[in-house]
């Protein structure tokens, strides 16, 4: 992620996914149906399921794991996952071959999976960890809210540590569902560009180990504060003048104890649909200035709906930690509607306090500060 | 040990529509005609379109919220199911498979899981946060325990609601569910309502439990509906007195509750 990021290199291409003729982009993981699960695990078998379990073999995250097992024990570390679609893509492809009776096949029904919880059900199982199970499906804030949930868990003593993260593949309800709203781009997506004309679908996953801060006494990065709001509007339309999304970047940087010109950078949710970009660039407007710099990450990944929360919390914590802030890829004219300039080049820079923003339907909006510690 | 209190609840199923009504039908008395699921609080136009999982579940968060006296737009919100909106899902399936360029964009946006949440909050104009969970066969509890932090740790009237639909025919050998159920209780700080429902002293421990044995309700029945397995806790919440549940929270916890309801 971090060469893709430092090189430009974007991972959207023309849409291949099989059974799906519309004309986009997309953001697909190479060969994820091909991962095999091990034999515990088989019977959660779903393409989302896969992509947890490939990001769960990224990073040392196991290992970190394991080490902090030792260190509290597996009933003091709780699971939180956030998702859009869960494994629904695996629902889609039971009802393209149903039995003659109209039933299920056998090698579907899968309860776990067929529930909205198939993603924490798997993280736990895969990892062990014996703490309480959740996830989050709020639409696209999904993943951010994860990180809401974990600290309140953890201030109230519920568990010492979460394993937080968020999962989403590519299945035909969301492309065939953007496209009814025609929200898809037909070409790559331009996030912030006047020429913008709608997202990319991608699948993505990530996690995050989220602890009590005694237990962390090395830690550079700690989550400063969250915030949670909805716009009460539309459900697939944002407040027009952003007013859900101010009241959550109040409320994060409220409970931050920190000042808006402090944030050094911006994360933003920054879809690349007409109206979130100019809604979102409205909205910090009324509270940043150009002190804060702010980008888009989805020209790389593509719009991971219930995993995007995590993915850029990720390369938000990966800026604060490396001083590399990604610009805006393929935003080469930016909108004279954008009320808020951001970046399209990436930059060397030191920072101390980063946001991320994430949005989603039903107007549910989570907003996360995190801050370099310890320097 | 920590105390909040029970300032409303809502019910709605086949045999009954409301709270009263559904005090009524545990006592062993019969529910008079149920009204048909029409929720005040979504506009005509909206109501029609709206799938019956959000209808259910606006329905029994406005009872609670009604019968506590806060305004609507001054509570946060938590709505759990284990299996979602099963019926937008068959639409979904079927339609993607047979036509999958005529999705309806409506039923698409009502299909996320935060549907019924973000439709509160658009009818009540409430700005605060809406949350939407599962947590497989442990979604009831679960959903009970996350709002209660929420309602300690944000110092913040949490209304949670929890709902199971029917099944639709294709997947009743995953989950087979005959009659639809829905719930909402509205949780408060210690003190923020004048004359709370109940007040609960609620704590986690490291130990298994099962659900305990829940009354026999028509239309909740709660081997079948897993949203009825809150049935234990309505029950006492309609007896005066105190009543002490244990609920499992995961596989290895569960949810403490000592349960006081002032008599009337």
């Amino acid at each position: 992620m971090n060469e893709a990021i430092a090189s430009q290199h974007s991972g959207l291409k023309p849409n291949d996914l099989q059974g799906c003729d519309l004309e986009t982009w997309i953001g697909r993981v190479d060969s994820l149906d091909a991962i095999s699960l091990p034999p515990q695990l088989a019977h959660m078998l779903s393409r989302d399921n896969q992509m947890a379990w490939l990001g769960l073999q990224q990073d040392g995250i196991l290992e970190s794991l394991t080490q902090l097992k030792k260190q509290i024990g597996a009933d003091r570390i709780g699971v939180i996952m956030g998702t859009s679609t869960s494994s629904i893509g695996r629902t889609e492809e039971a009802y393209t071959r149903l039995l003659p009776s109209g039933l299920i096949r056998e090698e579907y029904r899968q309860p776990e999976v067929y529930s909205l919880h198939a993603p924490g059900a798997f993280v736990s199982a895969a990892t062990g960890l014996e703490g309480p199970s959740m996830t989050i499906s709020t639409a696209c804030s999904s993943s951010a809210k994860v990180f809401a949930s974990a600290a309140r868990w953890i201030s109230h003593g519920l568990v010492d540590a979460v394993f937080v993260g968020g999962v989403d593949s590519l299945c035909m309800s969301v492309l065939y569902g953007f496209n009814s709203l025609e929200l898809l781009s037909s070409s790559i997506c331009r996030p912030f560009d006047r020429r913008r004309n709608g997202i990319n679908i991608g699948e993505g996953c990530g996690y995050a180990i989220l602890a009590r801060e005694e237990l962390m006494p090395d830690a550079e990065i700690a989550l400063l504060g969250y915030g949670e709001s909805s716009d009460a509007y539309h459900m697939s339309h944002p407040h027009p003048e952003g007013k859900g999304a101010v009241i959550a970047m109040d409320q994060a940087l409220e409970r931050s104890q920190i000042a808006a010109n402090t944030i050094d950078y911006v994360n933003l949710h920054g879809t690349a649909s007409q109206a979130n970009d100019r809604i979102e660039a409205y909205a910090l407007a009324q509270r940043f200035s150009r002190h804060t710099l702010a980008s888009s990450t989805k020209s790389w990944t593509g719009h991971t709906l219930g995993a995007a929360g995590i993915l850029e919390a990720v390369i938000t914590l990966q800026a604060l930690r490396h001083g590399l802030l990604p610009g805006t890829l393929n935003c080469e004219e930016t909108d004279p509607d954008i009320a808020f300039g951001v970046l399209t080049q990436n930059v060397h820079k030191p920072i101390r306090n980063a946001m991320s923003n994430s949005f989603g339907f039903g107007g549910n909006n989570a907003v996360l500060v995190f801050g370099r510690i310890n320097d | 040990m920590t105390d909040i209190d029970i300032a409303g609840v809502g019910v709605w199923s086949e045999y009954f529509s409301n709270w009263d009504e559904f005090c009524s039908v545990l006592a062993g008395g019969t529910a008079p005609q149920v009204t048909p699921l029409r929720p005040e609080l979504i506009p005509a136009k909206e109501r029609r379109r709206a799938p019956l999982g959000v209808k259910l579940a606006v329905e029994v968060m406005d009872q609670a919220c009604r019968m506590s006296g806060l305004e609507p737009d001054k509570i946060a919100t938590v709505f759990a199911s284990v299996y979602g909106d099963m019926e937008t899902t068959d639409y979904m399936c079927r339609t993607l498979d047979a036509a999958p360029r005529t999705v309806s964009p409506t039923r698409f946006h009502n299909s996320v899981h935060n549907a019924a949440t973000g439709n509160w909050a658009i009818a009540t104009r409430s700005h605060h946060s809406t949350n939407a969970i599962s947590a497989f066969l442990h979604s009831t509890p679960m959903a009970f325990l996350e709002a209660a932090i929420q309602t300690i740790e944000e110092d913040l009237p949490v209304l949670v609601c929890v709902q199971e639909l029917v099944s639709p025919a294709a997947a009743k050998p995953i989950y087979d569910s005959e009659q639809p159920f829905a719930t909402a209780l509205l949780l408060t700080p210690p003190a923020c309502c004048a004359s709370p429902l109940a007040s609960v002293r609620f704590a986690v421990r490291n130990e298994k439990s099962d659900y305990p044995e829940a009354p026999q309700v028509p239309g909740a029945d709660s081997s079948h509906n897993l949203g009825a397995r809150l049935l234990p806790l309505l029950a006492a919440l309609a007896t005066p007195g105190t009543a002490a549940l244990q609920l499992p929270v995961s596989e290895h916890s569960s949810l403490s509750l000592a349960v006081n309801v002032p008599a009337v």
